[in-house]
């Protein structure tokens, strides 16, 4: 399954919520979708789950647009709201048995379907309690239960992660990154950008509806921070004074300074450079006990690209 | 769905499933305090009835021969109380608390059309009220033992009673459906119990004139049924009309919501014309037309305001749907989205019923009451109503063209509203106000046209609004005709859309 979200641009009177953005992710693939509250990351993912229409583009599901078969995309996509189930009087077996009904699936099958669901999602043992008695996380879980029922191929997920505790999460990530594996394609936003770093292959920033940065989270590393911090701590006590000034004078160092009891700088060359580097301070007989390179993640990032504006 | 569709499905009768709103609706309402909790006082007060009679009346038939007919009209009673009551409350706040939840289009996640979603909880509605009426039926069925009340009666009534509840639990749908807030919401349920208490008045005192006369007694007679059959068939355009604007109020905004209730009303239009027209042959006067024309021109008044609302861009789903066949695509676009079709679709109705109500006059001139006055009533407001429309059409175009088309309509009112009553606030002002003052004539007010009396004013007044309306006609005919030749399909793979239409 390809999702190709093409120059895609809403509306809403004035306001433009996304301004003619593209990305595209495949089967097996997480990808993160960032951006302020207001960036249009909602919007996007209403789309893309066929609830709202774009005033110009396409999303591509395996081919199938949006626009123009939004019953058939529908099909593809399992869309989890921000908001959590909140029906009275419901158990959690009979929401999902609602869905899947609505889903046209039938008998037997409807049956397996749900008891899979169950099992994958880990509410078997709660199953016959009310939606309203679950904690945050476990409605999560129902949530994700519900988008999955009807097996399909693309995920939406919008801000799944807000409010669970640390548990929750934890396991959150663990279904999704098994949905991966499973060969689901998965867009998935969130504000906490540390856990996206570690369950994404990609990621799409974005910002006032216009895409900021995209592609893998290696590529969007690499671009956005070309230089690379490189941080050094001396045996205890070996501490040189002149160190600091023999580093600014070396090539491909700039900014080297005290950091609490190391000392960093930052490598404007490629990585031989830090190997020359190193192989001088020992050779000028600096007892080195940690020489490392300091990676940028995906909230430097996003804290960089981004200025926080709304629309 | 084509024939060969059609045939499937009712050969594959075994796998019909039902619809997922009622299983999940009943469900609900089986766990719901709200359903049980009255349905077990609903019980209560109907033995505690029970007693109350059997204790306090005798059973000796000499003595009471009413005895039956009294138990009756009581349980009758507090079966429309609690049906038309509470049922249509407590089907109107569920939807209600579903739209207005934080989370709405969770139910619109799914594949459910808007069709199968409003049918859903119609048919849940109406599942609930089947349960209150057969907890009462072994009560009822006592009654006829004792007298004073013939089954075809109870039937009768029964049946009545259940399609009024049905009438009202589609309208609480419908107003559960509006878009509007929570003490809108809450007003529009206080309006609603006020009028469930006048129906449940008017319906008891109904079936106490049935119980007198025995409606086992009137079956017999032509004029039962055929009063029957009517104001069954009333009752159902009725529910039918406010099905179809549920349907078009819980549909995307993308979608083609004119549709479906366009071609309900001029259906229900056409059939209503048909047999008010058999009628006029049947007694030969065509005063009976006005069973048809009133009601098409109170619900053309409203309609007309809904249409000139209407945003002049059609969605791209929607342009994909316009019929490439030329004659297909002028029909369509009445029917379609869009104000100017709307508008158009409004008049030629109104041009239409006017015209045929008109010959009809002509063909049928015995006992006309419907005299030139009525016609000329009929015409003005017709015409101030068009004239006020296409002005604020031209000025939400000209002046407010990023505002939502919603406006127009809301215009529109503020125009006719605000022209009607700022003579009478200049004129209380002066010290002038008076019922007189108010029945002179008042050039451009709509509402003057139902008071006034003078031949001529009448006549002035369709002058002027004819005139008003021309104009508004010429100065909308840019925009008319622009509409016209946009309304174009849009072509299958270009999923972008055109930029916007000036209006």
């Amino acid at each position: 399954m390809k999702v190709q979200v093409k120059n895609l641009r809403k509306e809403f009177g004035k306001t433009v919520a996304v301004d003619n953005i593209s990305f595209s992710f495949d089967s097996g693939h997480v990808f993160g979708f960032v951006g302020p509250n207001g960036a249009g990351k909602t919007t996007t993912m209403r789309i893309i789950s066929t609830i709202e229409e774009p005033t110009a583009g396409d999303v591509l599901l395996n081919g199938i647009s949006v626009c123009e078969e939004p019953e058939l995309a529908r099909r593809a996509v399992g869309y989890v709201p921000d908001t959590l189930p909140a029906h009275a009087d419901i158990t959690v077996h009979e929401y999902l048995d609602f869905y899947a009904r609505a889903y046209g699936l039938r008998g037997k099958k409807r049956t397996q379907a749900i008891e899979a669901i169950e099992e994958f999602t880990n509410v078997t043992g709660i199953r016959d309690k009310h939606l309203k008695a679950l904690s945050k996380g476990m409605k999560q879980r129902v949530s994700l239960g519900r988008a999955l029922v009807y097996d399909p191929d693309v995920l939406v997920l919008d801000e799944p992660a807000a409010g669970l505790d640390p548990r929750a999460r934890i396991e959150l990530r663990e279904l999704l990154l098994l949905l991966a594996e499973r060969k689901k394609a998965i867009l998935i936003s969130s504000h906490i950008l540390t856990e996206l770093t570690e369950i994404c292959n990609g990621v799409v920033i974005i910002e006032r509806g216009k895409i900021l940065e995209t592609g893998t989270i290696d590529d969007v590393l690499k671009k956005s921070s070309p230089r690379r911090t490189v941080a050094i701590r001396l045996l205890e006590g070996n501490h040189h004074p002149n160190l600091l000034k023999e580093l600014l004078q070396t090539p491909f160092v700039e900014n080297a300074r005290d950091v609490a009891s190391e000392i960093h700088f930052e490598l404007t060359g490629d990585e031989s450079a830090a190997c020359d580097i190193l192989g001088d301070l020992i050779a000028k007989k600096y007892k080195i006990i940690e020489f490392r390179q300091t990676k940028q993640n995906l909230e430097d990032i996003f804290m960089n690209v981004t200025k926080g504006g709304v629309q | 769905m084509n024939l060969a569709g059609i045939k499937n499905h009712f050969t594959n009768w075994r796998g019909w499933e039902m619809n997922p709103i009622v299983i999940k609706e009943l469900r609900q309402g089986v766990r719901s305090w709200t359903v049980t909790g009255m349905l077990l006082l609903f019980l209560v007060v109907l033995f505690v009835t029970s007693i109350g009679f059997l204790l306090t009346q005798s059973f000796e038939i000499s003595q009471n021969m009413q005895l039956g007919g009294s138990m009756f009209s009581a349980f009758m009673v507090i079966l429309a109380g609690a049906s038309i009551f509470f049922i249509p409350l407590y089907t109107g706040v569920r939807v209600a608390a579903e739209r207005q939840a934080n989370n709405p289009d969770l139910l619109y996640v799914s594949t459910l059309s808007p069709f199968r979603i409003i049918f859903g909880k119609f048919l849940c509605s109406a599942y609930i009220a089947v349960l209150f009426f057969s907890a009462c039926m072994p009560f009822m069925a006592f009654t006829n033992l004792l007298r004073g009340v013939d089954l075809p009666t109870v039937f009768f009534i029964l049946f009545f009673l259940f399609l009024v509840v049905c009438a009202a639990n589609m309208i609480a749908i419908f107003l559960a459906c509006l878009p509007a807030s929570l003490p809108f919401k809450i007003l529009f349920a206080l309006g609603g119990l006020v009028a469930s208490f006048l129906i449940i008045g008017s319906l008891v005192g109904l079936s106490f004139e049935f119980m007198r006369s025995g409606v086992g007694a009137m079956m017999t007679g032509k004029d039962f049924w055929v009063g029957t059959a009517t104001t069954v068939g009333i009752g159902l355009m009725i529910t039918g009309l406010f099905f179809v604007l549920s349907v078009a109020l819980i549909s995307p905004p993308s979608a083609n919501r004119a549709l479906p209730v366009r071609l309900y009303l001029t259906a229900i239009w056409l059939i209503g014309g048909i047999f008010a027209f058999i009628w006029v042959v049947q007694t030969g006067e065509a005063e009976r037309l006005t069973a048809w024309t009133v009601p098409t021109f109170l619900i053309m008044m409203p309609a007309l305001l809904v249409v000139i609302s209407n945003e002049d861009q059609l969605s791209l789903r929607v342009r994909r749907t316009i019929p490439q066949s030329p004659v297909k695509r002028f029909l369509a676009f009445f029917f379609y989205n869009g104000a100017a079709g709307g508008v158009l679709w409004v008049g030629g109705i109104l041009a239409a019923t006017y015209s045929l109500a008109a010959s009809a006059m002509v063909y049928f001139p015995k006992k006309v009451y419907s005299s030139p006055e009525s016609s000329h009533w009929f015409a003005t407001t017709a015409f101030y109503a068009f004239a006020y429309g296409l002005t604020a059409l031209f000025i939400q175009r000209k002046f407010f063209p990023r505002r939502p088309a919603k406006l127009t309509g809301l215009l529109a009112v503020l125009l006719a509203g605000g022209w009607a009553i700022a003579p009478g606030i200049v004129l209380f002002f002066v010290n002038q106000l008076s019922w007189k003052s108010i029945d002179r004539f008042q050039p451009g007010n709509i509402f003057n046209v139902f008071s006034i009396r003078d031949e001529p004013d009448v006549l002035n007044h369709e002058v002027l609004a004819g005139i008003w309306l021309l104009v508004m006609i010429v100065v909308n005919a840019r925009w008319l005709r622009r509409q016209i030749l946009n309304f174009q399909p849009a072509v299958s793979g270009t999923a972008v859309s055109p930029p916007p239409v000036p209006r």
